[in-house]
């Protein structure tokens, strides 16, 4: 019986799997990809709310406290809720600094750079626009600054993580291609959306945003940018409405009705919307719902 | 002749324009040198090191102001409000009032609020309180970031994390007031001493947080003997969530200090946060507290205890209103009658423009406070104004 019990312990030390907890789920779908079973991997931020305000929930310290890498998608996307729980959650590890901590917008081209930063201009981020999980083609950056952190916190399995880095870059590409020719038989480019939340998509699809619903980021609607949203509308002749999951969606609808546009509601991660329950099928649902 | 005339300057011309197209190719071959050479340089240039000679401009620490101010309108004249007592705990004229003192307007403070990672080993956080008429450190504190087993050690001036709203600054609770137990119990700055402070986080699925602090305990309300360190305080709290919307924080905390007549003051406290989130923005909270204070004056001993508990609905991004009730529900002391029955009923609406600038207006019916010998049913509106400008953290649950 103790000899079970030994062989038991033995097995779950040698099969412990790597705890990596990430900021939003696009990272731990990518991270399971490189991971595979070494990983066990936990999103912090639900994707049905808003990732600039996730609720700094005393049990996400629980999982802080035990996680050997934390992925968080930094630019400031971050900065109104995981601060504390770090400073909180007693682990040198993934604190900034600490060897298990990995902010992947160190590793991506972000746009939409300011040139002047002032709280005056609502919650406009210094670093970029930090919702860079939007564009397919960062994917694998993504999956290759987790190969390498993974790779160096667990060196015994580095060969594991790099094919698997491999395999998954491999299919990624045959994917891409797939949705690249989807993507180019989109007719109508012309869209608005609430906050610039798409704009890397757009941006690798030759989309236009003309006007954002918010009138600055972060600062709810006013009557008076929502007329002049209409106008540009009309007079641009935009059909498309990019609605997000979180934000309210009366002012769309609204805006809608007065333009003859079509609402379309997009996932802004992996989850946010039933259909967009993979990565794949994450881009799948945008490219689904905006191509017309 | 004429012919011949012609085509030789035409051949000449020919030869004479091959020549120059030559050169000019050979022109602009090196000025294509050139230019890669500058576009080297220029790149050259944009990775040098530019900065100034010993600046330490990026290790500025995150500062910011936070700013409160009010207008107030009250059924009792302010030189009848500054001496209210609160029998079995404040004697008349010692009531502190740091905020929405007086009728009309008040600038209440001004802080400064300052963190920053010290090194590896040490985050320092400070705040600098400013009143009109004084400045004080209401806290500066390192706090370990690389202890093992999940432990993290503050030590400084900080304000303790006993209960739920005590380690909370003032700008950032859902009312304007503090609960009648805890200025009964300890006043305004709550339990805030210099000390030490360990934390553990046990490995558990469930938050399980334990903590203990050795303190001054210079509050003279419920401690006040500072011969020695007296004041020890322990707490254990943990959160539950119930699915993806609901969480619940709960906690008990014990602190056992030393009183000005040098016996033991022994304040239990219990607490509940429950909140339903709604969706980004929208949530419903639940959040109360009760405190019982035994208090040893070595003849007698003063048993006492409070609660309250507050609601508090956030429409949206913008708007958010709440309720609360908070009263004295024991009070066994030597003291004559008027001391029992004090309560006080608050409501509350705000508007947040945006995440850094709060509007909120306060009604309170308040009675617990005796005032020329006779307990006073006090209405009061306050409408106060906070901003948090610069870099802020953010708040934590």
């Amino acid at each position: 019986m103790k000899k079970i019990l030994l062989l038991a312990l033995i097995s779950t030390l040698t099969f412990a799997s790597i705890r990596v907890d990430t900021t939003y789920a696009g990272f731990g779908a990518i991270a399971q990809k490189i991971g595979g079973d070494k990983v066990s991997v936990y999103v912090l931020g639900s994707s049905k709310y808003d990732p600039h305000f996730i609720v700094p929930k005393p049990s996400l310290l629980s999982k802080l406290r035990r996680a050997e890498l934390l992925i968080i998608n930094g630019g400031g996307l971050e900065l109104g809720w995981l601060p504390p729980l770090i400073s909180s959650a007693n682990n040198a590890k993934i604190r900034n600094g600490g060897s298990g901590f990995l902010d992947i917008s160190h590793s991506i081209n972000m746009i939409d750079k300011p040139s002047s930063v002032s709280r005056a201009f609502g919650d406009v981020h210094a670093q970029g626009n930090p919702h860079y999980i939007l564009d397919p083609y960062n994917v694998p950056l993504i999956a290759e600054a987790i190969e390498s952190k993974l790779s160096s916190l667990d060196s015994d399995n580095a060969d594991i993580y790099k094919k698997n880095l491999e395999n998954f870059t491999k299919q990624w590409q045959i994917y891409l291609n797939k949705l690249d020719k989807k993507m180019l038989t989109c007719k109508d480019k012309k869209v608005i959306q609430y906050h610039e939340l798409f704009n890397y998509f757009l941006n690798r699809y030759g989309f236009k945003n003309y006007a954002d619903i918010e009138p600055l980021p972060g600062i709810s609607p006013s009557s008076k940018h929502t007329l002049s949203v209409i106008n540009t509308m009309r007079d641009k002749k935009v059909k498309i409405i990019l609605q997000d999951v979180y934000h309210e969606k009366k002012t769309a609808k609204f805006i809608a009705s007065k333009t003859d546009a079509k609402v379309e509601l997009i996932p802004h991660d992996v989850g946010a919307v039933k259909s967009a329950d993979t990565l794949e099928n994450f881009y799948n649902t945008i490219a689904d719902r905006i191509c017309q | 002749m004429k012919k011949t005339v012609t085509l030789s300057l035409l051949v000449f011309s020919c030869l004479y324009a091959d020549t120059q197209l030559d050169e000019i190719k050979q022109q602009l071959k090196l000025q294509d040198i050139k230019i890669k050479s500058l576009e080297q340089q220029a790149q050259k240039r944009s990775s040098l090191n530019q900065s100034a000679s010993f600046s330490q401009n990026a290790y500025l620490p995150d500062m910011a102001l936070i700013l409160n101010m009010s207008a107030v309108s009250r059924d009792v004249k302010n030189s009848e409000y500054e001496n209210y007592s609160i029998p079995g705990f404040i004697k008349p004229k010692e009531a502190e009032i740091p905020f929405n003192k007086n009728r009309g307007f008040n600038l209440n403070y001004a802080e400064f609020a300052i963190s920053s990672s010290v090194d590896p080993y040490f985050d320092v956080f400070a705040i600098f309180h400013l009143h009109p008429n004084e400045f004080e450190i209401e806290e500066a504190f390192v706090k370990t970031t690389s202890l093992p087993y999940s432990l993290s050690i503050k030590a400084g001036k900080f304000r303790s994390s006993f209960g739920r709203i005590n380690s909370k600054h003032q700008h950032s609770w859902y009312f304007d007031t503090q609960p009648v137990i805890y200025e009964a119990l300890f006043g305004p700055d709550a339990i805030s001493d210099p000390g030490i402070q360990l934390q553990y986080l046990a490995p558990t699925d469930t938050y399980i947080m334990l903590g203990v602090e050795a303190m001054q305990g210079s509050n003279e309300r419920s401690f006040g003997d500072t011969e020695r360190n007296n004041l020890y305080i322990g707490y254990i709290k943990s959160s539950v969530d119930i699915g993806d919307e609901l969480s619940i924080l709960g906690g008990v905390s014990l602190a056992h200090g030393k009183n000005t007549t040098s016996n033991s003051t022994d304040i239990y406290g219990a607490d509940i946060t429950l909140r339903e989130q709604l969706d980004s923005y929208s949530a419903l909270i639940f959040q109360g507290e009760y405190l019982d204070r035994s208090k040893d004056l070595g003849d007698t001993t003063d048993r006492q205890a409070g609660l309250y508990g507050e609601l508090i609905y956030q429409v949206n991004k913008n708007y958010s209103g709440g309720v609360r009730y908070d009263a004295i529900v024991k009070n066994d002391t030597t003291l004559p009658p008027h001391s029992d029955n004090l309560e006080r009923y608050s409501a509350m609406i705000q508007y947040k423009p945006f995440e850094f600038s709060r509007l909120r207006l306060q009604y309170s019916n308040d009675k617990t406070k005796i005032i020329n010998g006779e307990r006073q049913d006090i209405n009061e509106f306050i409408l106060s104004l906070n901003i948090a400008a610069g870099a802020h953290g953010a708040h934590s649950y």
